[in-house]
């Protein structure tokens, strides 16, 4: 393990026991893998909150913002200070790693799911359900809502991937072209 | 008168030398002596002067008159001989100038005939490398029409993939609305649920719903 990943796996650590102890894990863990998705595909909010040039104070602010009141406290306060220290680059693996450790807390494997369009709560439980039966194992569903899967799901256990996307087939079909 | 003249034509022919003669001349103006034949003793002595001449003349004017006739002679005599000989040698020169003519004639006729034979030598040579050359000309344009072809062939291949893959996105995306996004999802979720314990983990990669 490298020195960066031991930055990150101490961050996360912080992070995970600081929800815990404010006894809002589950709801921060889901919060803060979905800021995380959106900061991972926004190269525009990447840039700036990455940028040094910008005063911590500010890019803080930026997040405070940005997130206002559709988020925690706790996940406010948290994505603020990692975006403070100056280690925004490496907020997405932090969030993974806290992510990670949640549901390995809870025994559970991360089933990350990505869809064109949100999912109701009966199709996430029906669904976590459905890669449970698949995997053989207990998942921490996390929805991801993904434009650009056009339609379908791509589910991610691990190394393993059920993909029923339509862009995966509209790539097979350009690929046969 | 007539004594006048003869007085003058007897200086003239003697020098002064013969004695003056004279003639009566009667009335009637003609001379007692005879006017054709001269005196006797005038024939003598005219007669002795001759001899006296032709002597002093063959005396002293034979010699160099034969000298110079002799050499007139030998000169004629020795451009007679260098004529001769300039006539020789204008006729050897002649003989090897027709030599020299006929050995030229010769060197040309070999000149030409060696001309001839490098003409049809370079000729065939030049018709057989024009062969070879149109011959990889010919090649080389069927090959460059041939890979222009297939470039074409390509360019359209892509060209039309380009639009089928176009004509592909916009035509999934216009026709993916809300119902079947939901059915997607739930075709998703009852064929993972209905896989069951090992069914669609096959590792990294993609595994169809």
């Amino acid at each position: 393990m490298t020195i960066d990943d031991n930055r990150i796996e101490g961050y996360a650590r912080a992070l995970f026991e600081v929800a815990r102890a404010d006894g809002t894990l589950d709801e921060v863990e889901d919060e803060l893998f979905r800021f995380a998705r959106s900061y991972e595909s926004s190269e525009t909010l990447r840039t700036t909150l990455a940028d040094e040039g910008i005063p911590a104070g500010k890019r803080q602010a930026i997040v405070e913002d940005l997130l206002g009141d559709s988020a925690t406290p706790t996940t406010v306060q948290l994505i603020s200070m990692v975006v403070g220290s100056g280690r925004a680059s490496d907020l997405v693996a932090i969030v993974d790693a806290l992510v990670q450790r949640a549901s390995s807390a809870k025994n559970l494997e991360v089933a990350e799911v990505r869809s064109a369009v949100p999912l109701t709560d009966d199709q996430q439980a029906r669904l976590k359900a459905a890669v449970a039966n698949a995997t053989g194992k207990q998942v921490n569903l996390k929805v991801v809502v993904d434009p650009s899967v056009v339609g379908g799901l791509v589910a991610t256990v691990g190394d393993t991937v059920i993909d029923g996307t339509v862009r995966t087939k509209v790539e097979q079909l350009k690929a046969r072209l | 008168m007539i004594a006048a003249v003869n007085s003058v034509l007897g200086q003239r022919i003697t020098g002064g030398l013969l004695p003056q003669v004279e003639f009566d001349v009667d009335d009637q103006g003609v001379t007692s002596a005879d006017p054709i034949f001269p005196p006797i003793w005038e024939i003598g002595l005219q007669t002795i002067a001759f001899a006296v001449i032709f002597w002093l003349i063959w005396k002293f004017g034979g010699p160099p008159i034969k000298k110079y006739y002799a050499g007139r002679t030998e000169r004629i005599q020795r451009e007679m001989d260098a004529a001769i000989a300039a006539k020789t040698e204008a006729e050897a020169e002649a003989a090897r100038i027709r030599t020299s003519l006929g050995d030229i004639e010769a060197e040309r006729e070999q000149i030409k005939a060696e001309a001839r034979e490098q003409a049809a030598s370079m000729l065939t040579e030049g018709r057989a490398r024009l062969e070879v050359e149109v011959a990889e000309l010919e090649e080389r344009a069927v090959a460059e029409i041939a890979s222009i072809a297939g470039r074409s062939g390509d360019e359209l291949r892509g060209e039309i993939t380009r639009h089928a893959s176009r004509a592909v996105d916009v035509v999934v995306a216009e026709s993916i609305d809300e119902a079947v996004h939901q059915q997607l999802i739930e075709d998703f979720i009852s064929r993972v649920g209905s896989s069951g314990a090992s069914a669609g983990t096959n590792g990294p990669g993609s595994t169809g719903a």
